[in-house]
């Protein structure tokens, strides 16, 4: 009996040790520096002046909006809003705002605030501003802590719109008259020294080198954020990246900051973790291009040739060090909603590629070629480089002779989106975190524009396609809108407007001593209140 | 009273070559196909028609091209280089950050180059013919051909991964918070692979000057009067041999510049090294033309400055040329 | 016959030059058969990425698994054509204008002498580069702008030589015979002036390899060629893990560059016995 007793005591004690340990473990440190880094180094402080990477792992520190979000699918949860409701046509939204929130440099923030931000900076400037809030006739201030939003269609994600970096609340009395007046937002001040509610506010940014930013003391979430400070270091090389986190001197490389060959060797260290959490919601999304206005791309055996012809998962491994997986269709498979998930994975079959070729009527000719392409890629660095040289090789061996022009930023918008004057092209989206904001603006007739980048540069014209993606882009999620998608998914892949290549994987490696970084499905563009260092 | 008049007429003279520079620069500018607007637009990923042609009016794209190359020349007079397409700020602010770095190395390595070679090309000229003189000879040409990049890599993966005795890069160690005395130090070290990669080609160009200017001065009379007057061997090679000597040498170095700067490119990319060679393989990259063309004329501006200087330091050393 | 003999005598005092005319002929040749004996497309993924040199391949795999040795061959085609024909279209572009500048002086020299001033203030490289960068790369718009910033130097030497040459007896002969002026350049100075300007023409070919390198190690390079340079250039940023990649074509630039001095320096003095070198 006493045996027993001794050995329940001695488990208690045990259990209560482990236990006090894990929770200890577990308990959020107060205090200490995050240094983190990204290439290349931010223009701005504010995703208005352009959503790229690099600003928006900056801005979304010292800039919040109405919501936070929960989870992999971004479900909504109270933010700068701390309560809303909608109503039953889905034409009105009504936010009821946080008491006693201050801007950075103290003055009171209100429902005025809110209403400039959205009506005067967010959608006339942000690169999904119109996306997000076009169907919005006007924006209601009845009192300052409540703002409504008046819609003249239904839009199924107008929910998701309010995440720190897709609409960031700015102050209104943080640009001048001078700036609104003369449409200089994007070289206003702010831009450079921003103003926001975020947990972190802008300590000193020396170009060239660093940017830190420090604790936000009047932050309205009471006793965050966890750390003193963040750094954001500035380092050019690659290389220097690795060794920087690879010694701990830099606590975290989010969103693919180092190159690929150094992301797959971190990966297997000890003292480091690797993941692709925390940036899926982006949904990264890379494909080939197809001008279709000639033959032989206007095919579409020639163009499920081309499909066949690529190995996606030797591409990922060989070109992008395993970072990624081939892509199934226009949604990626990340997509806990809207994702077809029996979709398999395309074909990789190099006979049955020459087979089409054949039926469709190309024979090989002299020097076994059937015919010949021009290949335009991203400029966006080395990886992309391999890759084109990767598939030339590719369609070499089908008979289509392949040669890659090399073209700057500037050069490939026009080729592709203004002189239309390309054959095919590798080109980079992301899906986001719903379908209608980035998948079917490639994929609609009416958005066939001269001048217009990153619009449907292909000619695609398939009626039933149109009427697709204009059903799904009012209806509310459920059963009927997931049949759309469903339907649309199988006929693109089909059809084949575009090769889907890969869904190039955002890689995040941090030191282990850091904690509380995945919250959600795009932690890395969130504050980080809630993250904490050992 | 001479010396400024000589000084005012080179820059008189030099006057024309800026204008037409910047009128090359201009006209390289229109060359490149897809403007600011196609650029920012893209960045965004997401543009109208209508926004780009706003963009466009915004940047005074659409105003015929003689109206635009005065605007530019008048933003050119006002050091206004414009503004850089992919980072969004001016472009002579990103040059003035970066320019400091740059000349530290050039100069560093100028002047370990010129120091070196002349070391090695006087040890030459006095063992002339004998064994010193081929070995610097065979190395001089063996660092002549390699090319500067490759040197540089070739250095980090000995002294870097090999023996890790130096940075692989960089100019100062990262997060490391140091000031004063130990932060030059800090930058020293960084700075020894970067500037004797550099500087390498040099000294071999140097070393073979300066014997051969050596062993040309040693023939000329005022030597052989020197040595009749009963001075030593040393004193003839250091104060009279040498000098004379140097003159080309100096010259020369003025006269690199250019090359140093298209160096530079390379081996700072190589090393990491935040100057301005570096910030035009960024660039590159992006194929950022706006900034990359405010280099351009940057970089020929210092090089008309520097061949003033040189010109200016030949004519106090040798006062026949200043008073012609 | 006895001119080119005479011309072989003096070159062979220099045994370094000699020696180093074997390796260049060497290495031509291995850039017109090489491929040919080793079929092999320097683009294709022959194997595993990353494997060292001596075991299945002779030099290796490169990071996208392709062959450093076909990559070696292919590179030597595209580094000697691109040096030479830069070369000669900088030697005809700058023996046209220094001829045309010396021999009739006057304004005709004056505007000449600026243009090439101006070329020659403007840092060649930095020019080179932003010359591709605009053009987009490709082996011509490459030729194009190192040829750009190469011809200046020949442009000066030749200019030098037609002012020292245009006040010969032999000369003012010929135009007192009515000889057109035309073929006074051409036929009269022109080969009289020759010498200096093959030897800096050879010398040139080196310069232009250099450069072409450095311009694809940059990112510059023909996206359908493999050259040196960008080989080594994707070498880059794995040199902790794979400094072979970067170290064999760099000694291949080497080797070939070195020739190709020595060769001029040996043309040097079998062409210009005036001007020896102690």
């Amino acid at each position: 009996m006493r045996r027993v007793k001794m050995r329940l005591v001695w488990a208690t004690a045990f259990a209560l040790a482990i236990g006090v340990t894990a929770a200890q473990a577990q308990q959020p440190k107060r205090g200490g520096t995050l240094t983190y880094t990204f290439h290349p180094e931010p223009v701005a402080i504010s995703t208005i002046a352009t959503t790229a990477v690099p600003v928006a792992l900056a801005a979304t520190k010292v800039y919040e909006s109405l919501l936070e979000y929960e989870g992999p699918g971004l479900e909504p949860k109270p933010g700068l809003a701390e309560s809303w409701t909608v109503s039953p046509d889905r034409l009105t939204y009504t936010f009821r705002l946080r008491d006693g929130v201050k801007w950075h440099d103290g003055k009171p923030f209100t429902s005025e605030d809110v209403k400039f931000s959205i009506e005067s900076i967010v959608r006339p400037f942000h690169s999904r501003g119109r996306t997000y809030f076009g169907e919005v006739t006007a924006i209601e201030t009845p009192d300052p802590r409540t703002v409504v939003f008046k819609l003249k269609t239904p839009v199924p994600y107008f929910l998701k719109a309010f995440q720190a970096g897709e609409s960031p609340i700015m102050p209104r009395h943080g640009f001048t008259e001078d700036e609104i007046s003369g449409n200089r937002i994007r070289q206003a001040k702010i831009m450079q020294q921003p103003i926001g509610t975020g947990p972190f506010k802008l300590k000193e940014w020396q170009r060239g080198s660093h940017i830190i930013f420090e604790r936000n003391p009047d932050y309205w979430k009471a006793g965050r954020p966890y750390l003193d400070q963040l750094v954001l270091r500035v380092l050019p090389d690659g290389a220097a990246r690795a060794i920087a986190v690879e010694k701990g001197e830099v606590d975290l490389a989010p969103m693919s900051a180092l190159p690929p060959a150094e992301m797959q060797r971190l990966s297997k260290l000890p003292n480091l973790v690797s993941s692709e959490q925390g940036s899926e919601a982006l949904g990264p999304l890379m494909w080939l291009e197809i001008n279709m206005r000639e033959k032989p791309l206007s095919d579409v055996r020639v163009r499920q040739a081309i499909s066949m012809a690529i190995d996606r998962e030797k591409l990922v491994d060989v070109i992008w060090y395993g970072n990624g997986k081939p892509s199934r269709g226009p949604i990626v498979s990340g997509n806990p909603v809207h994702f077809d998930k029996t979709l398999k994975p395309f074909e990789y079959n190099v006979q049955k590629a020459n087979r089409l070729l054949d039926e469709a009527g190309y024979p090989r000719a002299a020097g076994n070629v059937r015919f010949k392409l021009t290949q335009n890629f991203l400029p966006y660095g080395e990886e992309w480089v391999r890759q084109a040289e990767y598939i030339r090789q590719e369609l070499g061996k089908i008979g289509i002779q392949v040669e890659t022009q090399s073209v700057d930023m500037g050069g490939w918008l026009r080729r592709i989106y203004t002189d239309w004057n390309y054959d095919f092209t590798s080109n980079f989206t992301h899906n986001y975190v719903d379908p209608t904001i980035g998948a079917q603006r490639a994929f609609t007739s009416d958005n066939i524009r001269k001048g217009a980048s990153f619009s449907n540069s292909m000619d695609y014209r398939n009626p039933r396609v149109d009427e697709l993606f204009n059903k799904a882009a009012a209806l509310d999620d459920g059963p009927e809108r997931n049949q759309a998608w469903k339907e649309l998914q199988a006929i693109l892949r089909e059809e084949m407007p575009v090769i889907f290549l890969i869904e190039i994987g955002y890689t995040n490696i941090w030191n282990k001593r850091v904690h509380g970084l995945l919250t959600n499905g795009i932690s890395m563009y969130s504050g980080w209140d809630g993250v904490w260092v050992e | 009273m001479n010396t400024a008049r000589f000084i005012a007429r080179r820059l008189l003279q030099v006057l024309p070559v800026v204008l037409a520079i910047a009128a090359m620069n201009f006209l390289l500018l229109q060359l490149a196909p897809g403007d600011a607007a196609d650029i920012l637009a893209g960045q965004m990923g997401h543009a109208s028609p209508e926004l780009v042609e706003q963009m466009r009016r915004d940047f005074g794209l659409d105003r015929p091209i003689y109206q635009q190359f005065f605007i530019y020349l008048g933003k050119l007079l006002s050091l206004n280089l414009g503004t850089s397409n992919i980072q969004q700020r001016p472009v002579t602010d990103l040059i003035m950050e970066r320019l400091p770095a740059t000349v530290l190395l050039m100069t560093t390595a100028t002047v370990v180059a010129v120091a070196l070679g002349v070391l090695l090309g006087v040890a030459a000229a006095r063992r002339s013919g004998r064994w010193l003189d081929s070995v610097i000879s065979v190395l001089a040409l063996v660092v002549y051909a390699t090319p500067a990049f490759w040197l540089g890599l070739m250095l980090i993966v000995l002294f870097s991964v090999y023996f890790d005795l130096l940075p692989s890069g960089g100019m100062m160690t990262i997060g490391s918070g140091k000031t004063g005395l130990t932060l030059a130090l800090d930058i020293a070290r960084h700075l020894v692979l970067p500037a004797t990669t550099l500087g390498l080609f040099y000294v071999a160009i140097y070393a073979r000057l300066m014997r051969a200017s050596m062993l040309e001065v040693y023939n000329l009379d005022f030597i052989t009067t020197a040595r009749a007057k009963g001075l030593t061997e040393g004193r003839i090679a250091w104060t009279h041999a040498f000098r004379n000597a140097l003159l080309p040498v100096v010259t020369l170095a003025g006269v690199q510049f250019g090359h140093l700067l298209g160096g530079s490119i390379l081996v700072e990319t190589v090393f990491a090294w935040p100057g301005l060679g570096r910030l035009v393989f960024d660039a590159l990259l992006q194929r950022d033309l706006n900034l990359l063309l405010g280099i351009l004329f940057v970089s020929s501006v210092v090089v008309i400055l520097a061949n003033l200087i040189v010109d200016l330091t030949y004519g106090f050393l040798d006062p026949r040329i200043v008073h012609k | 016959m006895s001119g080119f003999a005479a011309f072989w005598r003096r070159y062979r005092r220099n045994r370094a030059a000699v020696a180093a005319a074997f390796v260049l002929i060497l290495i031509l040749a291995v850039a017109v058969a090489g491929p040919l004996l080793y079929p092999v497309d320097p683009f294709d993924m022959v194997g595993r990425p990353f494997q060292p040199p001596l075991q299945r391949f002779l030099l290796g795999t490169d990071v996208a698994g392709r062959d450093i040795l076909a990559g070696l061959l292919h590179g030597a085609r595209v580094s000697l054509f691109i040096g030479v024909l830069a070369s000669v279209v900088a030697t005809a572009i700058g023996v046209g204008i220094g001829a045309l500048a010396g021999y009739y002086g006057g304004w005709i020299d004056n505007l000449l002498m600026r243009i090439t001033e101006f070329f020659l203030t403007i840092p060649s490289f930095v020019l080179a580069v932003v010359l591709v960068a605009i053009f987009s790369p490709t082996v011509f718009s490459i030729t194009f702008s190192i040829a750009i910033v190469s011809w200046p130097s020949v442009a000066r030497l030749t200019r030098g030589e037609f002012i020292a040459h245009r006040d010969r007896e032999y000369v003012l002969g010929a135009r007192a015979l009515g000889m057109p002026d035309r073929e006074i350049i051409l036929l009269q100075i022109l080969p009289n002036a020759l010498p200096p300007i093959i030897v800096v023409s050879s010398l040139m070919v080196a310069t232009a390899i250099l450069t072409e390198s450095g311009l694809s190690f940059l990112g510059l390079s023909d996206p359908n060629v493999v050259s040196w340079g960008y080989m080594i250039g994707v070498a880059r940023t794995v040199l902790r893990t794979a400094w072979w990649m970067a170290a064999i074509p760099g000694v291949m630039i080497l080797i070939t560059v070195l020739a190709i001095n020595l060769v001029g320096e040996g043309l040097n003095d079998a062409l210009n016995p005036r001007l020896r070198r102690r």
